[in-house]
């Protein structure tokens, strides 16, 4: 029997994950075929909640799909849609399609996305949520009610990676305490701060997983520069990104040195390849990762 | 402080569309000191009302909007609400639910309600209190990160935050940014580092 991703995260394995974001509509074809390119090179796909406040199918639909398919996934469950009745029965049902691993995030506002006058919910927090998860899996609901077979989910938490923002690290600490089984980050470009980051985080002991996206253009980092939250891509990336006549193949040669570097910091990487899938192999094979054989 | 705008104009004339001898109740208190229901922009609804061609059978500020006692205490500052076929409310929705609560013709709101904030130095600041029920404002050095967290966050801040600046209004800051550093200056971080359960707060 195959390795779950709850035995290879106890292992000494250097773990990676990917992204899978649900489709616009009802067909699935795309998504079979994003996990199709990466199957048995990844140990995980994250399937995203209605990412950026963009209405999609739900993860939950598209989690049991990857799970037919024979993939293992981390389902994302955001507190921006659903108060505590919803995100408890919806914990209940994703562990009885098989879902065993979930990663929680606050999400972002509904102002963000494609429906800006959505009444955001927020009724419980992350470190709430993650608290109430640690009770469903004891056998009880956040009410103190008895809970029949409950379940036995494997849980992430995510986090940016300046340990310069003191707020956020409180609050990492918090999520810490609750149990948690590992953690996702942001991107990572710059080594030297995602070190800082991890020294500052030495004391607490649960599995870090870092997050990279390829870069496609200089126009892209420096965008991501300005508007994505926790990204900070360095000058001189930007530089040999503005300086190369394949942008391309030159965002995918510095997404695998920062897997080459983090493999020494870190116990994987978490790939958000933005819509290109195909790219991961190539990706995995420059940083010089073989995992097909073992798995 | 309830916190309320004045509709656009246009929305009032619709709203007045098929309605005439109206009388006009202002409130002498938020929404006077926010103006948009004091006694200057009342006497201007007036106007503008009649050159639209409403006839204003009068109009009264009485101190609060919301605290009006009975229809009689209307008739006691101004005889002429006797002779109203419609109100116009320039105040809060608590005022404009009161008014309607105590006379007989149909009433208008000219504002929309918006927050419980406050002014303060000449500036308006909205949204200070999300008016819960359960204040733990103490805890966060006197900013509330229910009313002015639009995540209503307790915990710490979602990350979401670019250069300090919210996610959702990036003129804002972001207030679990204003919360720490106060908490930090005043050397109570660790006020913060409390977990805040689902199970401890009554919300």
């Amino acid at each position: 029997m195959s390795l779950t991703f709850k035995d290879k995260l106890k292992s000494k394995d250097f773990l990676i994950t990917s992204e899978i974001s649900p489709p616009k509509g009802t067909d699935l074809k795309e998504v079979i075929e994003d996990a199709e390119h990466i199957r048995e090179l990844v140990d995980a796909l994250n399937v995203t909640d209605n990412q950026r406040a963009v209405m999609r199918m739900s993860p939950l639909a598209v989690s049991r799909t990857l799970l037919d398919a024979g993939h293992e996934v981390i389902m994302q469950l955001t507190c921006r849609d659903r108060n505590r009745l919803a995100l408890q029965s919806d914990l209940l049902g994703a562990y009885a399609m098989g879902i065993r691993n979930i990663c929680v995030m606050t999400g972002d506002h509904t102002t963000k996305g494609d429906h800006p006058k959505t009444k955001p919910v927020y009724d419980l927090d992350s470190v709430q949520l993650l608290s109430i998860i640690k009770k469903i899996k004891k056998g009880y609901d956040l009410a103190g009610n008895r809970i029949d077979n409950p379940p036995d989910f494997l849980v992430g938490a995510v986090s940016n990676i300046d340990q310069s923002k003191s707020a956020q690290m409180m609050k990492l600490r918090k999520k810490a305490k609750t149990g948690i089984d590992f953690i996702q980050t942001q991107a990572v470009y710059d080594i030297g701060k995602f070190e800082v980051f991890m020294e500052s985080i030495s004391d607490i002991e649960v599995p870090v997983i870092a997050g990279v996206i390829p870069l496609k253009s200089a126009k892209m980092a420096r965008f991501m520069n300005r508007n994505i939250p926790g990204i900070n891509v360095p000058d001189d990336i930007i530089d040999t990104m503005e300086n190369t006549e394949k942008p391309l193949d030159e965002g995918m040669s510095v997404c695998a040195q920062t897997i080459t570097e983090l493999k020494k910091l870190c116990r994987g990487t978490h790939m958000m390849p933005i819509g290109k899938h195909n790219n991961i192999p190539k990706i995995l094979e420059m940083a010089d990762i073989r995992k097909k054989d073992q798995c | 402080m309830i916190i309320s705008s004045a509709k656009p104009f246009e929305e009032v004339i619709e709203l007045l569309k098929d309605k005439d001898d109206i009388f006009v109740v202002g409130c002498n208190a938020c929404a006077a000191k926010l103006h948009v229901g004091g006694e200057p922009e009342v006497l201007e609804m007036c106007k503008r009302l009649e050159d639209e061609g409403k006839n204003i059978v009068g109009w009264v500020i009485p101190s609060a909007a919301c605290s009006v006692a009975s229809f009689d205490s209307l008739v006691e500052k101004n005889t002429a609400i006797n002779d109203a076929k419609t109100i116009l409310v320039m105040a809060c929705g608590s005022g404009v639910s009161i008014i309607s609560g105590i006379v007989d013709v149909p009433v208008y709101p000219s504002n929309n309600t918006e927050s419980l904030g406050g002014r303060s130095q000449g500036e308006v600041i909205p949204e200070l209190c999300a008016m819960c029920g359960d204040c733990k404002i103490y805890y966060f050095g006197g900013i509330c990160p229910k009313g002015q967290c639009p995540k209503r966050l307790l915990n710490g801040p979602c990350g979401g935050a670019v250069e300090g600046k919210c996610e959702v209004d990036p003129e804002k800051d972001c207030a679990w940014e204003l919360i720490f550093n106060k908490m930090e200056k005043k050397g109570r971080l660790d006020l913060l580092e409390k977990v805040w359960t689902v199970e401890e707060l009554s919300e």
